[in-house]
């Protein structure tokens, strides 16, 4: 990288300023580049991390049956089989056996993971919009804005969660599985905020973040180009910790009978039956409640891990090793101070 | 507002910030001026080089300069425009905000913050061109920012623009950083101790670079140091002026050359002493002034803010404010009561300390 | 490695001041993924008793690893090598390198003591400044009271009010306060050696200018014998006895101020020289230096200024120089230091 001063080209200044291009890069190409950047870096980056790898598969997994698991394999209902079968016993009819009312268990799983992820996604994305909307916007803005944004969240913050959440389900009595999610994460985006706003606060103090303003750049362009990018790692584990409080929070009201439910089919439901059911105490029954409890399991574990792993991508320093359109080489320099980002997640 | 208006001019400028006293709602809030009463002209195609240490606020005039630090008194104008009545919406400014906006600029001292670490040089430099440049295409953008890398000597300047920052030294980051300025096609760019990061023998090269740059589009130069060592040689080669900064007001400005040729204040004295030049000779080992450390801002001295320190102070320098004195006939004045021969100061005491005529070095 | 123990080719000493710090073939490493990091390459210099030795480099030259190294304080997972040899005005010798962790803490601050780069904040928040005195001088079983005097008489050596800042708290006071208290602190154990990375770095002008005189005030008071090591080769002129320039974690040369200011020996000092923006000199001067400092994982073989060297040849490539005499008190490694003067200008080129 060595330093070369013979500035004076056959370029005259002239020319320079007003330099435009003589070839054409073909679209395909352009379109390439982008590609390159935007998805197959980043996705190199997550496949080269083992945790990132599991992650997104066990997600992948999911989402897979969500989507086309109650189309290939059969609703569940009552009476479809012999009461109590144990996994396994009866071949392949009823792989996780079935419940006391003669339900295929299997099926009960797939059927319900739509709805889940339906829930688990609009309780996490509310989280994060909201959180990541008003902490930017109040850490960035400052003054009057933020003073108010502060005050709205504080008192947010501070209402109790749980009395909070018991006296919306009862009051709306949700069926819609997004509706849930938003009532379960009704007041859990305030803590978010708090934390995006005190990191907003600090990159605001970048040279850059100046410069772009002294450019003349608008508001929104330098909250996407300049800050988000160094809270996005915050921001990712944030939306899968969400998540998770979805699923947990669901499963235990659903348990305690706050949230209502008739017919339908959900995971946590379905651990509330096998409880009542008995399936705690007779060894025989066990797999009704394991079942469900390592459907959950397995998916926060999916979550947790992919979080992780993505954490890298926003690191600038391993995008530009996994790209193939910059050099290779990214030997850091003398003058190199901290790392802008969070260090590497190894 | 005609084309002699200065590019951008500065009249009594204050900048006083206040400090809410925290959580105490008793304590008296402290002001601290940072700026008070400058000023400042800066015309075309000219390069003024500001000097002074922590708490001259120095930085602080130049962010006001270029629209980015709201002075709390007095005014700024771009070319006859003041610079805060046009950002107001209803206004109806001669020349518009962005308009204005576009033509400050600013390169900062820190070049491992100056550029966003997620985007390629490439990506950083076309931002600029994507706002004011609308008309060109993806690969004309392209075009510019690899003949501007190319200019300013990041060769092969396809590499150079794929990588991040990460990737650059510190120099090419600094180069960067003026690029971007530079496609903005401002008439002011301030550098903000834009070399005292990097390394000695680098500092030459991105002073000649700058001066180079100055002289080829026309931009006119705020440069803001704490070394009176680089100040002088960009003010010198460009033949510039130099102005000195001591707790907020401008003490002494002039033609860079006479400046440290023929010191009037005795601030600017001090400061030459104190910049260690590559002679063997020694000079005064003792330091020329009465108190080694600053005085806190937020409190400055009364009278002339000096002469806690000043080897000349008297009784006088502590009771009034000196005005500026123009020395000689190349605009070169300093703020000092030993300028005017009819002054009080020659007849009042001298300070503990102090002597009318102090040992010159 | 080239070893470089011949004493014949070692900068010599006056045969009437002693030596009290002698290094032999000083080097650091760190073992890391990409390769083993040599970030101070078999350095041989002796400091003399009661001088002032500056040594300058710029940044990743290895200047900073070289003070640590002098207290045996390079980090994990550095690995320092070669020999120090300490000579105390009374006592036996002993190899800095080669102590026991107990005799090593007793070195450190009562005999070779430091000051730090980025001092400032090196104190600690919630203590006053007198807490601190007091713990270093607790912690070497030292008598308090009669160490808080000296503290007294070092902080107005200093120019500081010693009342108002023992019991002030480190964020009361300025950046200039704090780092004259901590060259007091550093001295408050009466050490014989003190090394001092940068310690003006962040401070302003003029009291950097301030502290270098104070500096020199305090080596003739105390019997002190200084290392000051930094990247600003002015300031140091104005305070050290000799110069020693380091280079891609190498010594270039080492002499006398005045020679290494009129007549410097090295292509490097030379061009760095020329480089170095100077308040007297005329402008037209002044010259960057071409190319860039090398990798310590990959430094070239040879000579590590020869890829940037106007004056380089083959052999510059492939063998590297040792230190050669270029008078009584000026040592430099360069194959062609006699013809430096026909073909490296120096521009700031000073009457003598």
């Amino acid at each position: 990288m060595s330093e070369r001063t013979e500035s004076l080209h056959a370029i005259d200044d002239g020319e320079a300023f007003e330099a435009v291009s003589d070839t054409t890069m073909s679209r395909e190409e352009r379109y390439r580049r982008l590609f390159d950047r935007l998805i197959l870096a980043p996705g190199r980056i997550v496949w080269d991390d083992l945790r990132a790898r599991i992650g997104a598969s066990i997600i992948l997994l999911y989402v897979l049956v969500g989507l086309f698991g109650p189309r290939l394999y059969k609703a569940p209902r009552v009476n479809q089989g012999p009461r109590s079968v144990t996994p396994l016993s009866e071949g392949l009819a009823y792989p996780l056996g079935t419940d006391n009312l003669g339900r295929d268990i299997l099926a009960q799983l797939i059927h319900a993971t739509p709805s889940m992820l339906q829930m688990i996604t609009a309780g996490g994305l509310f989280v994060t919009i909201m959180g990541v909307t008003v902490g930017t916007t109040a850490g960035y803005a400052g003054g009057r804005t933020d003073r108010v944004l502060s005050l709205i969240t504080d008192i947010v913050m501070t209402i109790p969660g749980l009395p909070l959440i018991v006296i919306l389900a009862a009051l709306l009595a949700p069926q819609n599985p997004i509706v849930t999610g938003l009532i379960l994460t009704v007041n859990v985006w305030a803590g978010l905020a708090r934390e995006i706003r005190s990191q907003v606060l600090s990159i605001s103090r970048h040279s850059y973040v100046e410069a772009s303003k002294a450019m003349g750049l608008s508001t929104p362009t330098i909250i996407v180009k300049d800050i988000l990018p160094n809270i996005m790692p915050y921001v990712l584990i944030t939306f899968v910790n969400a998540a998770r409080q979805v699923i947990f929070a669901s499963i235990g009201l659903y348990f305690l009978g706050v949230l209502p439910y008739d017919s339908v089919v959900n995971w946590g439901v379905m651990i509330d039956q096998a409880v009542s059911g008995g399936a705690m105490h007779v060894v025989s029954m066990a797999h009704w409640l394991i079942a469900p409890l390592a459907t959950i399991t397995l998916l926060s574990f999916g979550l947790i891990l992919f979080s992780q792993g993505t954490d890298r991508m926003f690191n600038p320093r391993v995008r530009a090793r996994h790209s193939t359109t910059t050099g290779s080489d990214d030997e850091p320099t003398d003058d190199d101070a901290a790392a802008t980002t969070g260090g590497v997640v190894r | 507002m005609s084309a002699d208006d200065p590019v951008v001019s500065m009249r009594d400028i204050d900048v006083h910030f206040q400090d809410d006293g925290g959580v105490n709602p008793f304590a008296d809030p402290e002001t601290v001026r940072a700026v008070d009463g400058v000023d400042l002209d800066i015309p075309e195609n000219d390069v003024v080089a500001i000097v002074g240490e922590s708490g001259s606020g120095k930085t602080t005039l130049g962010k006001a300069a270029v629209g980015l630090q709201q002075p709390t008194g007095g005014t700024v104008s771009f070319r006859g425009q003041d610079i805060w009545t046009a950002k107001k919406r209803f206004s109806n400014p001669s020349i518009p905000y962005s308009e204005i906006r576009r033509s400050l600029q600013i390169i900062h001292q820190d070049p491992g913050s100056s550029l966003n670490p997620h985007q390629t040089v490439e990506a950083s430099l076309a931002a600029p061109l994507k706002k004011y440049e609308s008309e060109l295409g993806p690969e004309d953008r392209e075009a510019r920012i690899l003949a501007m890398l190319e200019r300013v000597g990041m060769t092969p300047p396809h590499d150079y623009a794929q990588r991040y920052p990460h990737q650059l030294s510190g120099g090419e980051k600094q180069r960067v950083a003026l690029i971007r300025a530079l496609l903005m096609n401002p008439d002011l760019i301030l550098a903000d101790e834009a070399v005292s990061a990097l390394d000695v023998s680098l500092r030459v090269e991105v002073m000649d670079l700058m001066l180079e740059l100055q002289d080829a589009f026309d931009t006119s130069f705020l440069f803001i140091s704490h070394d009176l060592s680089n100040a002088r040689y960009l003010a010198e080669h460009a033949d510039g002026r130099l102005g000195v900064m001591y707790l907020g007001e401008l003490v002494e400005l002039g033609d860079a050359e006479e400046v440290l040729r023929n010191p009037q204040h005795p601030y600017t004295k001090v400061l030459k002493w104190a910049t260690p030049s590559l002679s063997p000779d020694e000079g005064a080992a003792e330091p020329p002034v009465r108190e080694i450390d600053i005085p806190d801002p937020v409190d400055p001295p009364s009278g002339c803010r000096f002469h806690t320190r000043c080897p000349y102070a008297t009784e006088h320098c502590k009771e009034a404010t000196p005005e500026q004195h123009s020395i000689g006939a190349a605009a070169h004045q300093a703020s000092c009561f030993r300028l005017d021969d009819g002054s009080d100061y020659w007849r009042s005491d001298p300070l503990e300390g102090a002597s009318l005529d102090a040992d010159e070095r | 490695m080239s070893g470089r123990a011949d004493a014949a080719t070692v900068p010599k000493t006056d045969t009437e001041s002693e030596v009290v710090l002698s290094c032999r073939d000083l080097s650091v490493e760190f073992r890391m993924d990409r390769g083993t990091s040599r970030v101070l390459n078999g350095l041989d210099i002796d400091i003399e008793r009661n001088e002032i030795i500056g040594v300058v480099g710029e940044s990743g030259s290895g200047k900073s690893m070289f003070a640590s190294a002098l207290l045996d304080a390079v980090v994990e997972p550095g690995v320092t090598s070669g020999e120090i040899t300490y000579r105390p005005s009374e006592g036996e010798s002993v190899d800095v390198l080669d102590l026991s962790d107990d005799r090593l803490r007793q070195l450190r601050w009562e005999e070779i003591s430091m000051v730090f780069q980025g001092a400032l904040s090196s104190f600690n928040p919630t203590l006053k400044l007198r807490g601190h005195f007091v713990e270093t001088l607790e912690a070497h079983d030292y008598d308090v009271e009669a160490g808080l005097e000296r503290t007294r008489e070092l902080l107005s050596d200093l120019y500081l009010d010693p009342d108002r800042v023992l019991d002030s708290y480190p964020h009361e006071l300025s950046g200039g306060m704090k780092q004259r208290a901590l060259i007091a602190l550093s001295l408050v154990l009466e050490p014989e050696v003190l090394v001092m990375d940068e310690p003006t770095a962040a401070l302003d002008l003029l009291m950097q200018r301030s502290i270098v005189s104070l500096l020199s005030d305090l080596r003739d008071k105390y019997d002190l014998t200084m290392v000051f090591i930094t990247h600003d080769l002015p300031l140091v002129t104005k305070l050290a006895d000799r110069i020693g320039v380091l280079y891609a974690f190498e010594l270039a040369e080492v002499g006398s101020t005045e020679e290494i200011l009129s007549d410097p020996k090295h292509p490097y000092t030379r061009a760095l020289l020329n480089s170095t923006p100077d308040i007297d000199s005329p402008l037209e001067e002044m010259r960057p230096i071409e190319g860039a400092a090398p990798d310590p994982v990959n430094v070239p073989s040879g000579c590590p200024y020869h890829e940037r060297c106007p004056m380089a040849t083959e052999d510059c490539a492939t063998i590297k120089p040792d230190m050669e005499a270029a008078s009584a008190t000026h040592d430099v490694a360069c194959h062609h230091w006699e013809r430096v003067d026909d073909e490296i200008d120096l521009t700031t080129e000073v009457d003598r």
